[in-house]
């Protein structure tokens, strides 16, 4: 008997063959196919590891071919240079030559560089750029702050303007932390934790450096994102992650507030891995030279005058920045370094201060680009003018070579524990302490950047072996090749005192000395940094 | 010009492709024409080639569809809380008052300073995506919704009573059929003010979404990606507001 289909039969009969059908195109992976076309995943994150960081040797990268000729014609501006900064303490120098933010002839930039500034707090990143984009003649700026592995990241997109870097006014000196709750010793602990962190900025790449020192990639953690370092610290701040990289004073409120959570490292012991860095237009550069060369000058002045007086700075400071009274200035300035012309200077030769401008820049590029941020690349002196820098020299006449910024006078106390441990496979010949050429090769582009980068930390050199042969013979081998790799390291210009010499023979296997790979793995030489 | 002239429906057509027209041509002079620097108003051409990279590199259909859902859920769950709470407060005067003094004053919140509250409160997933845009959007729906009920004509209500409807009956059957089509309105209104706070919602761990793919294309300056993401969200903003007005068309025949 044939019977008529209700309409609602009907739609449970096409629902029910559209199920079957859908169910057969996911069985047989015909979806997922779809799908790649249709709504692709995101690009595959490559894996970040220590040897990114050790790519680029110090003092290896090719001579800036910029062009350095004499910084003749233009015009002199009409109106002050606007400069986009934030609030943060390494702008003292330029706030100091100015007097204040406003544009003013009672200061030292106009007194003795007849220039006007204006200084602008844009503390909205993105907004600082759009005033970048704009241009100074336009209402916008014609120079901006950066970091020197932000600007690695958008310079790319801001190419058009032509932008150069021109001064390094600080570097970060514990301005950017790592906040760990208390299961969390070394930075092996964070394995397998979340990690709240602004995606693409200096934070970022700080957590990547110090992660992957320690023996992590990037994979080995679970990122959260944040939009912002400030959100970073209350997402930890609220207990919803484990760990978080932010600046200054957040990040330390927010390790202050949480029961039981510390610092676990900043750029206190990082000393040379953020640096702040003025960008300016490309155009402002070419039409107003001598201006730009009365900036740089009357900043590093300024630079001298807040070094010298840091308690009238930090008064300065806290009577220009809106919301900051005295004490917090005081801190602001206690978590930059501001380097000195001389300093300025090497940190942008190529062949000058152990961690410069161009290793920063360069392996900065290579990290944006391995996760997936950037796809071209530029080299580093493109994106760099030392003109105004060199010319600038004539103000500076007492000026000699940069001095080693840290001393060390006592060794690290044994007990003080190391923030990582870098550990690292340093092959001498059976019985020996001599350093070949490969060995010395694995320490320049694994150690000596390290050392630099942690400038102010201790390193603990220790010497491993496995079992074979006596323990006191292996005891004094491994104490004299890690004194031959710390002779090596001295040799590259560090002070001696910054190391800490063990040999520790037998006696801290990582692996079992029962199998050829266990061994292998036993004979290392562990780097650990240790905060002064 | 008229005054409120009636315009047929063809017209109405032509002159809003006259509107679009019109905004894009004044784009392509000011880009193309270099009126206004590429770096700060991008062309139509490169905000174009922005969509391939977007695409196949940085998911954006999965990052769309992300936020299309936290914006559609944040204003479902509104929707359900002050479609009732409004006719409640609509009907009867003494609970308008009670809440009014909270209510009121909420709609001047900064909206950016609930998102550590949000955290605190409902985590770092989901849940803490669609709240936020939930309390985004239902201090603003809520006032609509009350406004509505308040607005259906008295006269009716007198009629009803006067037909002997009781109270549950007047209700049921002139307060909330008379304000429907108004509430209808409002919540087309309102749909658009998630998507507003679509970068506000997205700061924290939003593996996709379009507010977060703004956001990191703002830190690495790529102007040209940021305009095809406010097209993508303008395109989803258009279609769904269509989608409301006919679905209101369809639930609320009796409006005119």
């Amino acid at each position: 008997m044939a019977r008529q289909l209700t309409p609602l039969g009907r739609v449970l009969l096409v629902v029910c063959g559209l199920a079957l059908i859908g169910y057969g195109l996911y069985r047989y992976g015909v979806l997922d196919r779809l799908a790649g076309v249709l709504a692709p995943d995101r690009k595959q994150e490559g894996t970040v590891t220590r040897e990114d960081f050790g790519a680029v040797a110090p003092g290896t990268a090719p001579s800036p071919a910029a062009a350095k000729g004499a910084l003749a014609g233009g015009s002199r501006l009409a109106r002050p240079i606007k400069v986009a900064i934030v609030t943060w303490g390494g702008y003292a120098g330029g706030i100091v030559a100015n007097n204040g933010f406003a544009p003013n002839r009672e200061c030292l930039f106009h007194r003795d560089y007849g220039i006007q500034v204006e200084l602008l707090v844009i503390d909205d990143f993105e907004k600082s750029r759009d005033a970048f984009r704009v241009g100074g003649d336009k209402g916008g700026v014609d120079i901006m702050w950066s970091t020197v592995d932000a600007y690695a990241l958008e310079y790319g997109g801001l190419r058009r303007l032509d932008p150069k870097a021109i001064l390094q006014y600080d570097w970060s000196r514990g301005g950017d932390a790592i906040a760990v709750d208390a299961s969390i010793r070394s930075v092996a602990d964070l394995r397998g934790k979340k990690m709240a962190v602004a995606e693409a900025t200096p934070s970022h790449y700080f957590a990547l450096y110090v992660l992957t020192q320690g023996g992590l990639t990037n994979r080995d953690v679970q990122w959260v994102f944040t939009s912002s370092a400030v959100e970073a610290a209350n997402v930890f701040k609220a207990g919803q992650v484990d760990a978080a990289v932010s600046w200054s004073p957040d990040v330390y409120i927010a390790a202050r507030e949480r029961t039981g959570a510390r610092i676990l490292a900043s750029t206190k012991e990082a000393s040379n891995l953020i640096a702040d860095i003025f960008v300016a237009r490309g155009d402002f550069l070419a039409e107003h030279p001598e201006d730009a060369r009365r900036f740089v000058a009357g900043w590093l002045k300024g630079v001298e005058q807040a070094n010298a007086n840091p308690d009238r700075t930090a008064t300065l400071l806290a009577r220009s920045f809106s919301g900051i009274g005295l004490e917090d200035a005081k801190g602001m300035l206690a978590d930059v370094k501001l380097p000195d012309y001389s300093e300025t200077r090497a940190f942008f030769e190529p062949q000058g201060s152990l961690a410069n401008y161009h290793s920063i820049f360069k392996t900065a590029q290579g990290i944006w680009r391995r996760i997936g941020k950037i796809s071209e690349t530029y080299e580093p002196y493109q994106t760099v003018d030392t003109r105004f820098l060199e010319a600038s020299g004539e103000f500076f006449p007492a000026a000699g070579p940069a001095k080693a910024e840290f001393e060390f006078k006592a060794p690290p106390r044994p007990a003080a524990a190391a923030i990582l441990t870098k550990t690292v496979s340093v092959y001498f010949p059976t019985g020996s302490a001599t350093l070949d050429e490969n060995a010395k090769a694995v320490l320049e582009t694994q150690v000596v950047e390290l050392a630099a980068t942690f400038g102010s930390a201790y390193l603990r050199i220790a010497g491993n072996t496995d079992d074979v042969g006596s323990r006191e013979t292996n005891l004094r081998l491994s104490r004299a090749r890690a004194e031959a790799v710390t002779q090596f390291l001295v040799s590259k210009g560090f002070e001696r005192n910054k190391f800490d010499v063990v040999g520790h023979g037998p006696d801290k296997p990582v692996a079992s000395n029962a199998t050829e790979e266990g061994r292998a793995r036993n004979r290392r030489t562990d780097f650990e940094v240790i905060p002064r | 010009m008229e005054i409120r002239e009636a315009v047929p429906h063809r017209r109405a057509r032509s002159l809003a492709l006259a509107g679009v027209a019109f905004f894009f041509g004044l784009w392509c002079l000011l880009s193309y024409a270099g009126l206004v620097p590429d770096v700060i108003l991008p062309s139509p051409t490169e905000v174009v080639r922005a969509f391939p990279v977007l695409h196949f590199e940085e998911a954006l259909v999965r990052s769309a569809g992300w936020s299309l859902y936290r914006v559609t859920m944040g204003f479902l769950l509104a929707a359900a809380v002050a479609i009732p709470l409004g006719i409640l407060m609509g009907t009867f005067p003494p609970i308008r008052h009670f809440f009014a003094p909270i209510l009121d004053p909420l709609r001047f919140l900064p909206i950016s300073a609930l998102v550590p509250l949000t955290i605190v409160w409902f985590g770092i997933e989901e849940m803490q995506k669609v709240m936020f845009l939930f309390m985004g959007t239902v201090v603003y729906l809520l006032p609509l919704v009350v406004d509505a009920v308040a607005k259906v004509d008295t006269v009716y209500l007198q009629t009803a009573t006067t037909l002997g409807a009781s109270r549950w009956q007047a209700v049921r059957h002139v307060l909330i059929p008379g304000s429907l089509p108004a509430i209808g309105d409002a919540l087309r209104v309102m749909n658009g003010i998630g998507w507003t706070y679509v970068i506000l919602a997205e700061v924290i761990n939003a593996r996709y979404g379009l507010g977060a793919l703004i956001t990191v294309a703002g830190k690495r300056s790529h102007v040209d990606q940021i305009f095809a993401l406010v097209v993508v969200i303008l395109a989803i903003g258009m279609v769904t507001d269509q989608v409301i007005r006919l679905v209101n068309q369809k639930l609320f025949f009796w409006k005119e």
